[in-house]
């Protein structure tokens, strides 16, 4: 089987589970409306439909939900103590790695249809590049996977996971954030060429993270 | 379990030259910046801060980058002198980076009139420090040392990246903070040559510094590694 066959079949399995026990997207979709809510109760709705806050508040949603999918993720493989036949398999650590990059992208699209769906209609968003938006966000659930899975393997079975993932994933995101933040503003707010910079940024990242991550998160998999 | 240095018996055999070399550069930095070299036009005597903040800077790049090539040497050799190489590197790296901010804030205050503000260099660097102050965080959370050293060369690898976008986001963005003024893009630097020539004492001063500190640091990684494989 060729690589991307291995990646595919490891997406697909993660993709089931998700269907199967869907605790993990369904806290996700919480952890987002509910953050969409606070902030237009935190900073008023005034603030709050402002482009660079909805989207910045937005992105910052969107990452902390990315942490949350993919520890979820990784524990129900250590529950069901999944992870060791996987990596034994021939080229199962890297197929471990774009597997679940790709289908932690497929759910964080979900997450972030609903999540966009939501801000756009509660804090009455204007929108003026509809597609553009559509550009940017689907980069962007591209790009934060990649880091978030890097790190969760890094602190995988260690004591303090919960607390130490975000710290280290954090700081690595904070470019894929600011693109992402910049770029769904520019749409929200009609700069056409801002937003398509800012996406190829996003797309650059993507591609890098991707790269990196195949390369060493073999080498961190024990 | 090899190890590649024996005992650390070169590095005992330098460290105390190096350590007066450092010591001694330190001095002659000390005195050329602070009575050697002129007044600046517009910033007066507040601007030879400078002298501190510009090396701390280089050997906050540097030690990451030493943590960086030492990470792939670890993941490329397995062997245990990288991964000594690396946490030393860290532990400067961090204590360097978190005087580079604290530099940068005490000059901040007379020119900016501000400690600190949230502009393109400033946060990038504090990132960077939270990056490796979670790159420490993350070995001392490991127990076993091969598992650790691979974690933590991972990490290592990946956080590199922020050094770049450190150095160059002043370009990238609208920045308070002034641009590159040693490693222009425009060609030669804009210092007047005796602030250039103080500047770059103090830049060698600090490297060696950086070296003392390293090797006894490295020194006492050995140490505990070859103890850790003799019990």
């Amino acid at each position: 089987m060729s690589e991307l066959g291995r990646i595919g079949l490891v997406a697909a399995r993660e993709l089931r589970a998700e269907r199967r026990h869907p605790d993990g997207v369904v806290a996700a979709i919480t952890f987002v409306a509910v953050l969409v809510l606070l902030e237009s109760l935190v900073v008023g709705p005034a603030v709050a439909r402002d482009a660079d806050v909805a989207s910045a508040l937005f992105w910052l949603a969107l990452a902390f939900a990315t942490i949350l999918g993919t520890m979820r993720s990784f524990d129900r493989e250590l529950e069901d103590d999944a992870l060791e036949g996987l990596v034994a398999l021939p080229g199962g650590r890297d197929a471990l790695f774009g597997g679940k990059v790709l289908a932690l992208s497929i759910v964080l699209a979900l997450v972030a249809a609903v999540g966009g769906i939501l801000s756009l209609v509660l804090l009455d968003l204007p929108l003026a590049l509809p597609l553009h938006l559509v550009v940017v966000v689907v980069l962007g659930v591209i790009a934060l996977p990649p880091v978030v899975v890097v790190n969760v393997v890094l602190a995988l079975r260690l004591r303090a996971r919960a607390a130490l993932v975000p710290i280290l994933a954090l700081p690595v995101l904070v470019p894929q954030l600011v693109a992402a933040t910049r770029g769904a503003s520019a749409a929200l707010s009609g700069d056409a060429v801002g937003a398509l910079s800012w996406a190829g940024l996003l797309f650059a990242f993507a591609v890098v993270y991707s790269v990196l991550g195949l390369t060493i998160v073999p080498a961190a998999i024990d | 379990m090899e190890t590649t240095l024996p005992r650390g018996t070169q590095m005992l055999r330098i460290r105390p030259w190096l350590g007066i070399a450092a010591a001694a550069s330190f001095v002659v930095a000390s005195v050329m910046a602070l009575f050697w070299a002129p007044t600046d036009a517009v910033q007066g005597d507040v601007y030879r801060i400078l002298y501190v903040h510009v090396p701390l800077a280089w050997l906050a790049y540097l030690a990451f980058v030493i943590v960086f090539l030492a990470s792939v040497g670890w993941l490329w050799t397995k062997r245990p002198v990288f991964d000594a190489i690396a946490v030393a590197s860290a532990e400067i790296g961090v204590l360097f980076t978190g005087l580079f901010l604290v530099a940068g804030s005490i000059w901040a205050k007379p020119t900016w009139g501000v400690w600190w503000t949230w502009e393109p260099r400033l946060v990038t660097t504090a990132i960077m420090f939270v990056m490796y102050v979670g790159y420490l965080l993350l070995r001392g959370l490991s127990t076993d040392f091969s598992r650790r050293a691979t974690r933590a060369a991972v990490f290592g690898i990946i956080a590199v990246i922020d050094v770049p976008i450190v150095h160059l986001s002043v370009l990238w963005a609208n920045s308070l903070h002034q641009l590159p003024t040693v490693l222009r893009a425009a060609g030669s630097p804009a210092l007047d040559s005796s602030m250039l020539l103080t500047l770059m004492v103090s830049l060698g001063a600090y490297t060696l510094i950086y070296a003392y500190f390293m090797t006894a640091r490295v020194s006492l990684e050995v140490g505990r590694q070859e103890r850790l494989w003799t019990t």
